[in-house]
């Protein structure tokens, strides 16, 4: 059992994420040729107008419905919508934010540009906290256009074309489709105005997101409405990020190698459960840990995955070194 | 006749402050070496380096340019990468805090007295071709100034009082950074990835042996003296470095031994002490000297000459050198526990986890007399340990070799009572 624990703890968690992200991605991307079908209910930004996706961003099938009209929205007739949003929880639940830091494709993509601007030696941006501070912010505007417009559609108050608002301006709809060769996303819809403002700022925020996640790590995350969505529900999960902080020594190696730059997972040593809106629970704080058993992995209260000298050492290595003559 | 005469010697001032400092540090050295049980074989290397450099004052680094620090926050890391070795001046003789005392009011620190005593005297195994100094205490910061006045070429490293603040850290990064330009500027040399990569490398590994010699001292029988363990720490500061690791090795090994065998480097029933304070430094161990002569034994320690030289490590997401210089600043500046800082609940929190993993039975907190933060940091320690229920002693001590006794009497009634404690707790 102790070799089994040791073995985790000194794992190189980069190659394990590297190949699960490509698993997920080929399941969620590719899913259809395999007949793969998991769904529409899926926490990530799968996207749906992705005809080949083996499980389907559950943002899509969710405005779809909430754009009913009123009477019927909160009739009988919605018991779908219910089981629908219960089994989105279920999903969740069980990875809690994992579930972007391993199983989504929008931001495997991202993690892909990181990895070329690094073949090109290009050194990454930050924000600084005060930038940081407010831009987080977008993705609860951004949850809120998810759940407001299309019941504002319902409404009447809205035309059709906000029905799927928050889709026409994520990036989502025009990159996934190209990895199975669609294409047809890439237009302006120049059937309303409405409809052309979202599809044009659908095609200068996909610019943004090329361009933003080069240059900074999971550049898209910051702003994505599906991590405001499961940071409500985080708190009910079975995987959980914890942190004793009476073992940190507030080093920051964790906020040095944070993609998020959350900098409470560094300086925060009262809160348990140390799970950030803006986490994507990629567990590299974890990794980057060097004081015994201050931050780990738990699985209902179970430690999987925790921080440790030798581990640190291994993945830094700093556990071998030789002389050499100089 | 004539012959004679001029065959007689008379000592020059530097040859007698050397004798001095050797009579000094041969005191302590054999103290070390025959008051307590069979030293460790692997120590024998230290206390052979600490005989070469104190008392025949030979020097070590002929063959390298020496950066001169005067405090833990100046990046090895850096120094290393650009060819040139780290020295820590950090000074312990009474000899040089005597001379001094003549340049500084009376009330300052003896660390500082000593430091800048050596300076005056110039009268170094390894001079310093450079000397940076981080701007941390007020005492420190000023000897910049007294130092630059004795023709020292000098490098003043703005260093924040605070820490918590991402403005602090943003600040220190760029300190760092304009270090890392200035230094390579001036020795000619630039940083290259690759570089800055094998030594931070060479480094972390000598801080990961350190972590594992360091926790072998959580058994219950601790298997090296405080005393041995600040000997080997301190030698850190002016050893080469390649030296040190492979000096370290050989002890974890016969340390390792010693666990197994359940040898207790004190006794049994020898109270175990967590050491926290102004940082002692050879040859001045005359308080973890009286500790443990006192029949009680060192686990661990929370001072910059030690335990927080090494603690904290650097970890890099992208290897860049960019991104490596930035990370090496992290080091130094978030995980520090220097009373200089304007809060240090971290300090605290920091010593009781350490009787916690050590198992200590009580803390012993020392200041030097004229070290002002240490000595206004001891009321809220005292506090916080009097909450945790972990029995401290705070004690005030100078370089001075005529202090024994009265120190002596105030640690031996502490210990005793941990002592006593012991005993009613089994």
């Amino acid at each position: 059992m102790k070799k089994i624990r040791d073995y985790i703890n000194n794992a190189d968690i980069r190659k394990f994420r590297f190949w699960l992200q490509l698993f997920f991605f080929v399941i969620f991307v590719f899913g259809a040729y395999f007949s793969i079908d998991l769904g529409h209910e899926i926490p990530v930004l799968s996207c749906g107008y992705d005809r080949e996706n083996g499980g389907m961003c559950y943002f899509l099938p969710l405005q779809h419905q909430l754009a009913r009209p009123l009477d019927l929205l909160f009739s009988v007739a919605s018991i779908t919508v219910l089981i629908g949003f219960l089994t989105f929880v279920l999903w969740f639940i069980v990875f809690n934010k994992a579930w972007c830091g391993y199983a989504c494709p929008l931001g495997t993509m991202q993690d892909w540009l990181t990895s070329l601007r690094k073949i090109f030696g290009i050194r990454f941006s930050t924000y600084n906290q005060t930038q940081f501070d407010k831009l987080k912010k977008i993705k609860y505007f951004m949850l809120a256009l998810v759940i407001l417009a299309p019941i504002l559609v319902g409404m009447g108050v809205l035309g059709g074309e906000w029905r799927t608002a928050f889709c026409e301006i994520c990036p989502g709809r025009m990159i996934t489709p190209l990895f199975v060769g669609d294409t047809s996303q890439w237009t302006i819809d120049f059937s309303s105005k409405s409809a052309m403002v979202l599809t044009a700022l659908g095609m200068i925020i996909t610019g943004l997101f090329i361009v933003g996640s080069f240059f900074k790590k999971r550049f898209f995350c910051f702003f994505c409405p599906m991590s405001a969505m499961h940071y409500i529900f985080s708190d009910a999960a079975l995987i959980r990020l914890k942190k004793d902080g009476d073992k940190c020594t507030k080093c920051g190696d964790c906020y040095n190698v944070c993609d998020m730059q959350i900098k409470d997972i560094a300086d925060d040593v009262e809160s348990t459960n140390i799970l950030r809106d803006d986490c994507t629970l990629c567990m590299k704080c974890v990794a980057a840990c060097p004081e015994d058993d201050a931050l780990h992995v738990d699985i209902l209260n179970m430690k999987v995955f925790t921080s440790t000298k030798d581990g640190f050492a291994k993945r830094m290595q700093v556990n071998k070194w030789e002389a050499k003559d100089d | 006749m004539t012959k004679e005469i001029n065959k007689h010697h008379i000592e020059t001032p530097k040859e007698k402050q050397n004798r001095h400092k050797a009579m000094e540090a041969a005191a302590v050295l054999e103290k070390i070496k025959h008051e307590f049980k069979e030293p460790a074989k692997a120590m024998d290397y230290f206390y052979d380096l600490y005989d070469k450099v104190h008392c025949k004052h030979e020097a070590l680094h002929d063959d390298k340019v020496k950066v001169g620090t005067m405090c833990i926050q100046v990046p090895a890391e850096i120094v290393h990468a650009l060819d040139a070795t780290p020295i820590r001046l950090c000074n312990g003789f009474y000899t040089d805090d005597e001379i001094g005392s003549d340049l500084l009011p009376q009330k300052s620190c003896p660390l500082v007295k000593a430091t800048i005593g050596h300076f005056v005297s110039d009268n170094f195994s390894d001079k310093p071709d450079v000397v940076i100094s981080p701007t941390t205490c007020d005492q420190k910061a000023k000897s910049g100034a007294i130092i630059e006045e004795r023709g020292y070429k000098l490098f003043d490293m703005e260093f924040p009082r605070t820490k918590e603040s991402e403005e602090s850290r943003e600040y220190w990064r760029r300190s760092v950074r304009k270090f890392t330009a200035q230094l390579s500027n001036d020795l000619n040399k630039k940083l290259t990835r690759k570089k800055l990569k094998e030594s931070i490398t060479k480094i972390g590994y000598a801080q990961h042996l350190y972590h594992q010699l360091n926790s072998l001292r959580k058994n219950e029988n601790a298997p090296i003296l405080g005393v041995d363990m600040f000997l080997v720490t301190n030698a850190f500061f002016f050893d080469n470095i390649n030296n040190w690791i492979s000096a370290i090795k050989p002890l974890i090994k016969e340390m390792e031994q010693r666990v197994k065998d359940e040898y207790n480097a004190a006794h049994k029933r020898s109270p175990r002490i967590v050491y926290t304070g102004s940082p002692p430094i050879f040859p001045n161990l005359k308080i973890p000297l009286t500790i443990e002569e006192s029949d009680a034994i060192i686990v661990a320690d929370e001072t910059c000459s030690s335990n927080r030289m090494f603690n904290d490590m650097v970890s890099v997401d992208e290897w860049f050198v960019n991104d490596m210089v930035d990370a090496v600043a992290d080091r130094y500046l978030k995980g520090c526990t220097c009373p200089i800082f304007t809060k240090n609940s971290d300090r605290i929190r920091r010593i009781v986890e350490l009787v916690r993993d050590y198992k200590a039975d009580g803390v012993v907190y020392q200041a030097f007399a004229g070290c002002q933060v240490y000595e206004m940091e001891q009321r809220s320690v005292l506090e916080a340990m009097e909450k945790e229920g972990i029995p401290i002693l705070y004690v005030e001590s100078d370089y001075s070799p005529n202090q024994g006794g009265q120190l002596t009497t105030r640690v031996e009634a502490f210990i005793e009572s941990l002592k006593n404690r012991r005993k009613k707790r089994i």
